[in-house]
């Protein structure tokens, strides 16, 4: 089961900036993150997270800067900002609300 | 044999070609490219296979393109002209070259509205066409900005009426001998239209209510033309805008030229015609005409630019530390040459204009963004890794244009004490101060770069919220100066 394109869009800023309240990383090592936690099932096209994070960027919500790795590759990171944090639990507050209402009606058609 | 190395340069290659990505964004894409590289050959894939897999997971390159230029509506033309086989895109093209073609004429037909009043002959009113050809170059342009943009039509007139009302203005005050006031007039109105030009390049400034809530901080949210980044691009815009002219000016007077030439030699006197028609009509559409082109050809002189503000930095230096020598070895000319201190002020205000351009140049997403090293096991944050040379050789060049302003300033101030003041004089003595708060601005900017104390968009911003200065100064001594010192 994979989600629909509408639903990886919307939940793709929260999943972005949760990883990012954890700690700075850089955009290969967020799309694997995503693939572990999800088990496969949130697929990113890999490419597409980078216009994301730019705007993530020019919102102010994380900032960046480059570092070098041991192998000399050099990485562009991302670091959340104090405003980003308080979207990230904005974003998730509204996702449990739906989840919330999810659970009850599941119990509903349960009982 | 498969080449890695060969297939990413052809992969970056690629995605450079629609414009819509920075060096430091393919970078970026490089790096995920290999490290997805890395990991899949690891899992005893060849190179190739892995290089194929990895490209394709990363997506179709147009797509991305598009995603891209979707980012800042800066780049938003780029989305408008890249696919030429959308039918819509190839239509809104035809119709702008329409319009920029009818701008560019009704530039022309501006400039010819003096004759209606009897003042046709462009050598004998000089001054008159000179003051004004600030207006006749850019109204066009702000219309081809409010059409590009789809700028808000009634806020958009509003501002646009500022062109004819200060045409009134201008031309309404009268002008006695010797026309001080005037030749002032000419020199400032154009400073004062570019800046007006700059609110139709950025829009008006969108106070974004729902932005400014979730981060709580009110106003610093600067959008339209107050935002740095619009202004940074304006400052560029201008420096592109102002090559393409010279470049097209020059081809087209050669043009002129040689026809001329051919015409004299079958018995045709030309030299009336060009000078009421072409050479008004060439000289004030060209405005509009390279704005248009460097909005169409942005990735060719966007590589051209920045090499000639790399080659023109220390031959700038150079001629400052050469101003400075000659000073120290005559120090009386400065002061008592009034020719000189004009001189003095055209290379400062060239400067001035070299420094702006190559902030705007710069790629300081490369040389800026802090770069962090491991070390005993915590991040340590270096805050900038400085390009040394080249912000050296700038650091150079406002520290000897300081010095070229401050021997300016005092001839100002010396002549004021000796002759009292005169428009000339006022006018002046206000740009060397304005111009040598800004320099020092900078120095102390650059100097807590250096310091690593501060990063490079922190003086980008303060030069840019710096600029209206000029503005508004150019725009006090066009409307105040004249009845100041009793049109004379």
């Amino acid at each position: 089961m994979t989600l629909p394109k509408d639903l990886v869009a919307a939940s793709a800023t929260p999943i972005i900036l949760a990883i990012l309240q954890k700690e700075d990383t850089y955009g290969y090592a967020i799309i694997r993150k995503v693939q572990e936690i999800s088990d496969n099932q949130i697929a990113w096209t890999d490419g597409m997270l980078y216009p994301v994070l730019h705007r993530l960027e020019s919102a102010g919500f994380i900032d960046s800067y480059w570092r070098k790795a041991e192998n000399g590759r050099r990485r562009k990171y991302y670091h959340i900002t104090a405003s980003g944090e308080e979207e990230c639990g904005r974003l998730i507050s509204q996702w449990s609300v739906v989840e919330k209402a999810l659970q009850i009606l599941l119990e509903e058609t349960h009982t | 044999m498969f080449d890695l190395e060969s297939q990413i340069r052809k992969w970056k290659t690629h995605l450079l070609s629609a414009g819509s990505l920075g060096h430091s964004d393919i970078e970026e894409l490089e790096s995920h490219l290999r490290d997805s590289i890395d990991e899949l050959t690891e899992r005893e894939i060849t190179q190739e296979e892995a290089f194929l897999i990895a490209v394709r997971r990363l997506g179709d390159v147009s797509v991305i393109q598009d995603e891209f230029a979707k980012l800042s509506t800066e780049d938003l033309w780029r989305q408008l002209l890249v696919p030429a086989d959308n039918p819509l895109a190839v239509r809104r093209n035809r119709i702008e070259l329409i319009i920029v073609i009818g701008l560019t004429l009704s530039a022309g037909l501006l400039s010819k509205i003096p004759a209606l009043f009897g003042f046709g002959d462009i050598e004998t009113y000089n001054l008159l066409y000179m003051k004004n050809g600030g207006l006749f170059a850019f109204a066009p342009a702000a219309i081809y900005f409010i059409w590009k943009r789809s700028l808000p039509l009634l806020r958009s007139f509003i501002v646009l009426s500022i062109f004819p009302l200060s045409a009134f203005l201008i031309n309404l005050y009268p002008s006695y001998e010797p026309h001080h006031t005037e030749f002032l007039t000419a020199l400032h109105m154009p400073i004062a239209l570019i800046f007006l030009l700059l609110y139709f390049y950025g829009g008006p400034a969108v106070r974004n209510s729902k932005s400014d809530q979730l981060n709580g901080q009110a106003g610093k949210n600067r959008t339209g033309w107050q935002n740095t980044n619009t202004r940074l691009n304006f400052v560029r815009f201008a420096g592109e805008t102002f090559i393409y002219a010279v470049l097209i000016g020059l081809g087209g007077l050669v043009l002129t030229l040689i026809g001329a030439g051919t015409f004299e030699l079958i018995g045709i006197d030309v030299f009336p015609f060009i000078s009421a028609w072409v050479a008004p009509f060439g000289f004030f559409g060209l405005f509009t005409a390279a704005a248009y082109l460097v909005g169409q050809k942005k990735n060719l002189i966007e590589s051209i630019a920045p090499v000639l503000a790399r080659i023109f930095t220390p031959l700038f230096l150079l001629i400052l530390l050469s101003l400075i020598t000659a000073y120290i070895i005559h120090p009386k000319q400065a002061y008592e040459n009034r020719d000189m201190l004009i001189w003095f002020d055209l290379i400062l205000a060239f400067v001035l204009g070299l420094s702006l351009y190559s902030m705007s140049a710069k790629d300081y997403t490369h040389s800026t963004t802090s770069e962090q090293f491991v070390e005993n096991g915590s991040y340590v944050d270096i805050l900038h890794k400085p390009h040394m040379l080249w912000d050296a050789l700038t650091l150079a060049l406002i520290l000897s244009a300081v010095i070229v302003d401050g021997i300016a300033l005092s001839g100002i101030i010396s002549r004021l004490s000796a002759y009292g003041f005169s428009p000339n004089k006022t006018a002046a003595l206000g740009e060397n101060i304005i111009l040598l708060t800004n320099l020092i601005l900078l120095i102390t900017g650059y100097v807590r770069y250096f310091q690593a104390k501060q990063s490079f968009q922190k003086i980008v911003e303060v030069q840019m919220r710096f600029l209206p200065v000029y503005a508004v100064w150019a725009a006090c001594v066009v409307i105040v100066f004249p009845p100041l010192f009793n049109f004379k």
